[in-house]
C-alpha cells in the first residue's frame, strides 16, 4: 500500500481537548496522494473534531499536522483551504440567500490559491462542478428549494469548486437512503477520478467497504485499527469494542452470502 | 495605601447601583436573548416614580422601591406580552430596533409628563455619612449597596426556588423543549421581562437618590448594564453582582487617574469590556453557554 | 407566497420610475436658483430651506448605503457607525479650523482617518458576533464622542471641548447648491461602491460570511481581512459624509457630530429599503428622513397635530417615530423593499403572515 514518496497529509500525535476531555488524543496516520481513505467510528469517537483540526477550524492542543512535508498546525482555515484542502460539513451549511450556482461559484472564487479567478470564470467552474455532482439541472434554484440529498451534493460541489488536492468529506452519506447512498458513492468516485485525494469520514459501514482501499477506526479519540476495510471490520477488537455484537453478526452473515470464499 | 482603600470602598459603593442596573438586564438577555435597549428608560421610569412619591407624599425613598418594582413589573409584563413577544423569532437586529423604539417612546412620554428639568430626591439624611479611618461612607450609598445585594439575592432565590423560576431556567436552556413540557411560553417570557423591568425600576429608585435625573439620563445605564453583564458573565445573578462591583471599582480607579474626568472612566470601562469579550468571552465568573 | 414574475417586473419598474423621477427632480431643482435661471424668470424650486433639507436627506443616503456594506451585505449589525461620521467631521474640522487647510484638501483625509480607525477597532470588535458586536460597536460610538469632547492638553480642550468647533465659512458662490451637489457626489460614490461590491469577488466573500462564516473560511475566504475591509469601507463613506457636513454646517460639537440616534436611523433606513441591495438603503433614507423632517415640522408641507403645543411638537414627533419603529419592526420584518422590490404585495394576509412567522 504505502509508497516511498512523502505522504500528502501526515498527522503526528494530534490532540484536541475540550475542557480536559481528549476528544482527539494522540492520533497519528498518513494520507497517501490519490487514495480514498475512510475514517470510521461511533458517534463521539472524535471524527469530526479530527476534521476540524486538519482544516484549521479547531486549534490543536498537541501534535503536528503536515501537508506535503510542511507543518500546517495552527494555520487559519482560509489558508488551509488555499493550500488545496477542501472540506464539507456534516450538517450542511449552504449560503442560504444564494442560488445553487452562486454557492458553487464562491468555492471557485476563493479556495486553492493556485489560480485566482474572477467572477466570470468562477461561474464557469461552478457549472462544471455542478455537472460533476449531478446538480446541473438545479443550478438556478435557491438553496431553500433543494432536498436533503441535493444539499449534501451542493456541500460537496462547493468544496470541489475550490479545486482541492485533498477533499475531506464529513459524513456526506448520513441520513440518506440506500438508493441515495449509491448515487452519492457514484459522485465521490467521479470526484476522485478527477485526481482528488479523498478522506471520507463515515458512520455507514457499507460506504467504507464499498469505496475505500484503506480505513482507520477511531474510538474515544484514539486510532484503534488501520488497514483494508474488510480486514479492519473483521478485527475482533473493532467488532466487539464498539461496532456492537449484533452488527458484527449481521456483517458476518452478509459476507457469508456475498462471498462464499 | 489609605487612598487605595478609599478607592476600593468608593468603588464598591458605586458598584451597588451597577449591580441593580445589571441584574435585570442580564436576566432578560440571558433568558430571552434580548439585548434590551429600553432598559435605561425603564430605570428612569423607576426614578420618576420614586421622585413623585417622595415629593408628593413625602414618602421615604427607600420605601418607594417596592412600588417601583411592582409598577415596572406590570409595565414590563405588558410590553413583553403585547409587543416584544411578537418578534421573538425575528433576526437579532429587529429586537434591537424594537427595544430602541420602545426606548424612544418611553423617554419622550416622560419628557411630555415631567419636562426636561433635573429632578433629585433628597431625604433629610442625604449627604450624611459616617467616617471610619478617615474614609467617609455616605448612608445613602451604603444602603443602596445593601438594597442592590438584597435585590439580587431575592432574584436568585426566585429563580432557583420557585415554580416560575424553574420555568425561566428551562426556557433559558431550551425554549422549544420548555414548551414541550407544558410551560406557557408567552406568560413565562412576559414574567421574565417583567422581573427584569422590576429590577430596573428599583435601580432607578436608587439612582434618583444619588444623582439628579432627567428623562434622557437612562441611555448610559443601558450601556453600563451591558458592560456589567459582560464583565461578570452572562447567565447567573451572582456573576452580575461581581460584574457590577467590578465596574464600580474600574470607574473609581479610572476617575482617580490625574487629569481624567468621569468620561475617561466610561472609555476605560468600554475598553475593558472589549478586552474581556475578546479574551474571555464567558466573563470573569461565567461559564460559556 | 411567490408573486408571479410578471407582477414582480411591474412593481420593480414602477419603483425604478418613481425613484428616477424623484432623483431627477432633486438633482435639477437646484439649478433654478442659479443667477442665469433667475434672470430668465424660471420659477425658484429650491430655496435656502430646500437645500438644507435636501442635503440632510442625501447625507443619510450616504450613511444608510454605507451601513449596508457592513450591516446588510456582511451581516454584522454595526450600531456605532456614527463614530465614523464624527471622526470624519472632526478630521476636516480640525484641519480647516486649526491647521488652516483648504476644505477640498482636508476633505479626503476624513474618509481615510475614519477607515483607519475602523480597521483598528474592527480587528478586535469583528471577532465578536451577534449581540456582542452590536453593543460593543455602540460602545465605541459613544466612547469616541465623549473622548473627542473631553480630551484636554495643557488645560486646553484639543477638539474644541464642550463649546464645539467653529469653522470659517467656505467662500464659494451658491453655497447651498455647492454642498448639496457635493453630498450628492458622495452618495453617488457610495451607491457605485455598493454596486461594485455586489458584483465582485469581495462581495461574494462578504455575503458568504453573512450566510455562514465558518463555511466561508474553509472555502478560503480570509474572513478577518474581509470583515475589516467591509467595516473600513463603510467607515470611509460615512466619514466622507461627516467631512462634508462639518464644512457645510460650519459648527460641530458632540451633539451634531456624534448623535446616537443616527446609529439607529441609518439601520432603519437600510431595513426599510431592503438590506443587501444597491438602491434600497438610499430609498429608505429618503423616505424616513423626509418623514422625520415632516414630523418635526421642518417641511413646508406640514399638518398641525391636534392637542399638541408648538414646544411639545418635537417630542411628540419622537413618540410617533418610536411607535412607527415598533409597528414597522413588528409587521414588516423583511423590509418595505419586499413590496417595492416586487417579492410580494402589501396585503393584510402578508402582515398577518409576518406576525405569525416571528411571534412566540
Amino acid at each position: 500500500m504505502s509508497t516511498t514518496a512523502e505522504p500528502q497529509l501526515e498527522l503526528r500525535g494530534v490532540t484536541k481537548r475540550f475542557g480536559g476531555v481528549g476528544a482527539v488524543d494522540g492520533v497519528t496516520f498518513q494520507v497517501e496522494r490519490g487514495e480514498i481513505l475512510g475514517i470510521i467510528g461511533p458517534n463521539g469517537a472524535g471524527k469530526t473534531t479530527l476534521l476540524n483540526c486538519i482544516s484549521g477550524v479547531h486549534r490543536v492542543d498537541g501534535g503536528d499536522i503536515r501537508w506535503e512535508g510542511r507543518s500546517i498546525t495552527g494555520m487559519a482555515p482560509h489558508r488551509v483551504a488555499r493550500l488545496g484542502i477542501g472540506r464539507t460539513f456534516q450538517i450542511v451549511r449552504p449560503f442560504g440567500s444564494m442560488t445553487v450556482r452562486e454557492n458553487a461559484a464562491v468555492g471557485a472564487l476563493f479556495g486553492s490559491s493556485a489560480a485566482r479567478r474572477g467572477p466570470k470564470q468562477a461561474f464557469e467552474i461552478a457549472d462544471q462542478v455542478l455537472e460533476l455532482v449531478g446538480l446541473k439541472a438545479k443550478a438556478g434554484q435557491p438553496v431553500s428549494a433543494l432536498t436533503i440529498p441535493d444539499r449534501k451534493r451542493l456541500e460537496v460541489a462547493r468544496a470541489v469548486a475550490t479545486r482541492p488536492q485533498l477533499l475531506l468529506l464529513d459524513e456526506v452519506m448520513a441520513g440518506l437512503n440506500n438508493v441515495e447512498i449509491d448515487e452519492a458513492l457514484e459522485m465521490v468516485r467521479a470526484v476522485h477520478a478527477t485526481g482528488v485525494t479523498v478522506l471520507l469520514i463515515e458512520h455507514v459501514m457499507r460506504v467504507i467497504v464499498g469505496i475505500c482501499r484503506r480505513a482507520i477506526v477511531l474510538d474515544f479519540g484514539h486510532v484503534l485499527a488501520e488497514g483494508e476495510p474488510e480486514v479492519v471490520l473483521r478485527d475482533e477488537r473493532v467488532i466487539k469494542a464498539y461496532l456492537g455484537e449484533r452488527y458484527a453478526k449481521r456483517l458476518r452473515t452478509e459476507r457469508g452470502q456475498d462471498s462464499p470464499s | 495605601m489609605a487612598a487605595f482603600v478609599q478607592l476600593v470602598i468608593l468603588g464598591l459603593l458605586a458598584g451597588g447601583v451597577y449591580v441593580a442596573v445589571g441584574v435585570g438586564f442580564g436576566l432578560v438577555w440571558g433568558v430571552l436573548n434580548i439585548v434590551n435597549l429600553a432598559h435605561g428608560a425603564l430605570v428612569i421610569v423607576g426614578g420618576y416614580i420614586t421622585w413623585q412619591l417622595f415629593t408628593a407624599f413625602g414618602l421615604d425613598p427607600f420605601l418607594t422601591l417596592p412600588v417601583d418594582a411592582v409598577a415596572l413589573f406590570v409595565l414590563g409584563y405588558a410590553l413583553q406580552r403585547g409587543v416584544i413577544n411578537r418578534i421573538i423569532r425575528a433576526p437579532l437586529l429587529f429586537t434591537f430596533l424594537l427595544t430602541f423604539g420602545l426606548n424612544l417612546v418611553i423617554v419622550n412620554i416622560l419628557l411630555l409628563i415631567f419636562g426636561s428639568d433635573f429632578r433629585s430626591v433628597t431625604p433629610t439624611y442625604s449627604g450624611q455619612g459616617f467616617e471610619i479611618g478617615g474614609i467617609v461612607v455616605p448612608y445613602v450609598r451604603l444602603t443602596s449597596l445593601g438594597a442592590a445585594i438584597l435585590l439580587s439575592a431575592g432574584l436568585a432565590f426566585l429563580l432557583s426556588r420557585t415554580r416560575i423560576g424553574l420555568a425561566i431556567h428551562a426556557i433559558a436552556a431550551d425554549r422549544d423543549a420548555a414548551q414541550l413540557v407544558g410551560i406557557d411560553l408567552r406568560h413565562a417570557y412576559a414574567v421574565t421581562y417583567g422581573l427584569g423591568a422590576a429590577c430596573a425600576g428599583v435601580a432607578g429608585g436608587l439612582i434618583a437618590m444619588i444623582q439628579a435625573i432627567t428623562p434622557t439620563a437612562g441611555e448610559p445605564y443601558t450601556l453600563q448594564a451591558f458592560v456589567v453583564v459582560i464583565l461578570g458573565g452572562l447567565g447567573r445573578v451572582s456573576a452580575t453582582v461581581v460584574g457590577g462591583l467590578a465596574f464600580g471599582l474600574v470607574e473609581a480607579f479610572g476617575q482617580s487617574i490625574p487629569g481624567s474626568g468621569s468620561v475617561f472612566a466610561n472609555a476605560i470601562a468600554f475598553g475593558l469590556m472589549v478586552l474581556v469579550l475578546v479574551t474571555r468571552p464567558q466573563g470573569l465568573m461565567g461559564r460559556l453557554r | 407566497m411567490i408573486a408571479t414574475a410578471d407582477s414582480q417586473r411591474r412593481w420593480r419598474r414602477l419603483f425604478l420610475i418613481v425613484g428616477a423621477i424623484v432623483a431627477a427632480y432633486a438633482l435639477l431643482a437646484p439649478l433654478t436658483s442659479l443667477d442665469a435661471a433667475q434672470s430668465a424668470n424660471v420659477p425658484l424650486l429650491a430655496d435656502k430651506f430646500w437645500f438644507r433639507i435636501a442635503t440632510y436627506v442625501v447625507m443619510f443616503v450616504v450613511m444608510a448605503t454605507a451601513w449596508n456594506i457592513i450591516g446588510g451585505i456582511t451581516g454584522y449589525a454595526a450600531f456605532g457607525n456614527v463614530a465614523f461620521f464624527g471622526i470624519g467631521a472632526y478630521t476636516t474640522g480640525m484641519l480647516i479650523a486649526k491647521a488652516k487647510w483648504p476644505f477640498l484638501v482636508a476633505l479626503p483625509l476624513a474618509p481615510i482617518l475614519a477607515a483607519l480607525f475602523a480597521a483598528l477597532v474592527g480587528l478586535p470588535l469583528l471577532r465578536l458576533r451577534g449581540h456582542y458586536f452590536a453593543v460593543a460597536s455602540l460602545g465605541v460610538g459613544v466612547a469616541v464622542g465623549e473622548l473627542v469632547q473631553n480630551i484636554d492638553y495643557n488645560g486646553q480642550p484639543v477638539f474644541g471641548g464642550a463649546s464645539g468647533l467653529f469653522l470659517p465659512i467656505y467662500a464659494v458662490g451658491h453655497r447651498g447648491l455647492f454642498f448639496f451637489y457635493l453630498m450628492c457626489g458622495a452618495a453617488a460614490i457610495a451607491i457605485a461602491v455598493t454596486w461594485w461590491v455586489l458584483r465582485s469577488r469581495f462581495g461574494y466573500g462578504l455575503i458568504a460570511i453573512r450566510e455562514n462564516e465558518e463555511a466561508a473560511a474553509v472555502l478560503g475566504v480570509n474572513t478577518t481581512a474581509y470583515k475589516v475591509g467591509a467595516f473600513a469601507l463603510a467607515a470611509a463613506l460615512t466619514g466622507l459624509a461627516g467631512g462634508i457636513f462639518s464644512q457645510w454646517n460650519v459648527f460641530i460639537n458632540q451633539d451634531n457630530a456624534f448623535p446616537i440616534e443616527y446609529n439607529v436611523q441609518m439601520i432603519l433606513m437600510a431595513l426599510l429599503g431592503g438590506t443587501g441591495t444597491v438602491f434600497g438603503p438610499a430609498a429608505g433614507a429618503v423616505l424616513l428622513q423626509l418623514l422625520i423632517q415632516f414630523l418635526g415640522g421642518s417641511l413646508p408641507i406640514s399638518i398641525d397635530l391636534p392637542f399638541v403645543s408648538t414646544e411639545a411638537r418635537p417630542i411628540v414627533a419622537q413618540v410617533i417615530l418610536g411607535l412607527l419603529l415598533v409597528v414597522v419592526v413588528i409587521f414588516v420584518p423583511r423590509g418595505v423593499i419586499d413590496f417595492f422590490g416586487g417579492r410580494t404585495r402589501l396585503s393584510l394576509s402578508y402582515l398577518r403572515r409576518s406576525l405569525r412567522d416571528t411571534s412566540l
